[in-house]
């Protein structure tokens, strides 16, 4: 468990796509456990269609595009700093199953489970008594 | 020759504090969409693992970025707050500012983990965004959906666009 299971990658390995749109990274928060890692993703104003979660190799990419519908005869006219797009890569260690990878979507924070491989959990050995 | 050199001293000066108005007003916009989270008392959080760190000095920032539109009609408020349940929101028109109040709920304690990274800010917060026009706050509506709260809030009657016809 020294390892760590998960790596942020620098903005320079997001895909060139990324590059052209402004795109924010969203925020994490990344929490390991004896049979996997959970990640929670802020990406506010993504829908579940406009979300894309990839596996390559060992590259986890969350990719999501913001879709804030405006209506006919709307001047924005006042706007905070805001990406129209996020993106963010992770490396995942060699420990974790990313066939087993479970996503879910509620208000704008993405939650993923990676589990670990059997191999790589942690086994109790019952002592029997003699 | 001097004239010259006064010259580009006072322009200097003026674009200086061009640089200065850029800065104070860019400086006040993101002061507001810095937002505050204030930690629930530890004796509260009666499910509180352990194994969870406490965030640095039990406060956490977090930016919640607000745009704001305009109809002929209406203003449309829209606040980037991911992951809160509809009932955590409240909303309110005060003197000419809107009020958004809310929390963000820690829900990992089932987790029994180790931390790895923790970015996100949980807690309860405060913003005020003011209000470029009266509005009609009796008749506001808000809806809460992918994380993006929309305030829509219908102008004052003296607020709104009239166009008047110029008599020949």
């Amino acid at each position: 468990m020294a390892e760590t299971n998960v790596t942020t990658r620098p903005g320079s390995e997001v895909t060139a796509q990324a590059q052209r749109v402004p795109t924010a990274v969203p925020r994490v928060d990344i929490i390991e456990d004896q049979t996997g890692i959970t990640l929670w993703a802020d990406l506010p104003g993504v829908s579940r269609d406009a979300l894309e979660i990839k596996v390559e190799g060992d590259t986890l990419t969350i990719e999501g595009n913001v879709s804030l519908p405006v209506s006919e005869g709307m001047e924005p006219i006042y706007a905070e700093v805001r990406a129209p797009r996020y993106a963010r890569s992770f490396t995942l260690s060699r420990d974790l199953d990313t066939a087993g990878i479970q996503a879910k979507l509620n208000q704008g924070v993405l939650e993923l489970r990676i589990p670990k491989h059997q191999q790589a959990q942690p086994k109790r050995i019952t002592v029997q008594a003699g | 020759m001097s004239s010259v050199l006064e010259q580009w001293k006072s322009g200097l000066g003026q674009s200086w504090e061009h640089l200065m108005e850029g800065w104070r007003q860019l400086w006040e916009r993101a002061a507001g969409a810095l937002t505050r989270f204030q930690p629930r008392e530890r004796n509260d959080e009666k499910s509180a693992s352990p194994n969870l760190p406490a965030p640095a000095g039990g406060v956490r920032w977090a930016v919640l970025g607000a745009d704001i539109y305009e109809t002929d009609e209406a203003l449309e408020v829209r606040v980037e707050i991911p992951g809160l349940d509809r009932e955590d929101l409240e909303v309110e028109v005060l003197d000419g500012q809107l009020v958004i109040r809310g929390e963000k709920r820690l829900e990992r304690e089932e987790k029994q983990g180790q931390y790895r990274l923790m970015q996100c800010a949980y807690g309860r917060f405060q913003r005020a965004i003011a209000l470029p026009v009266p509005v009609k706050a009796e008749e506001a509506k808000a809806e809460y959906r992918d994380g993006v709260l929309k305030i829509t809030l219908p102008k004052a009657e003296t607020a709104k666009t009239r166009r008047i016809a110029v008599q020949g």
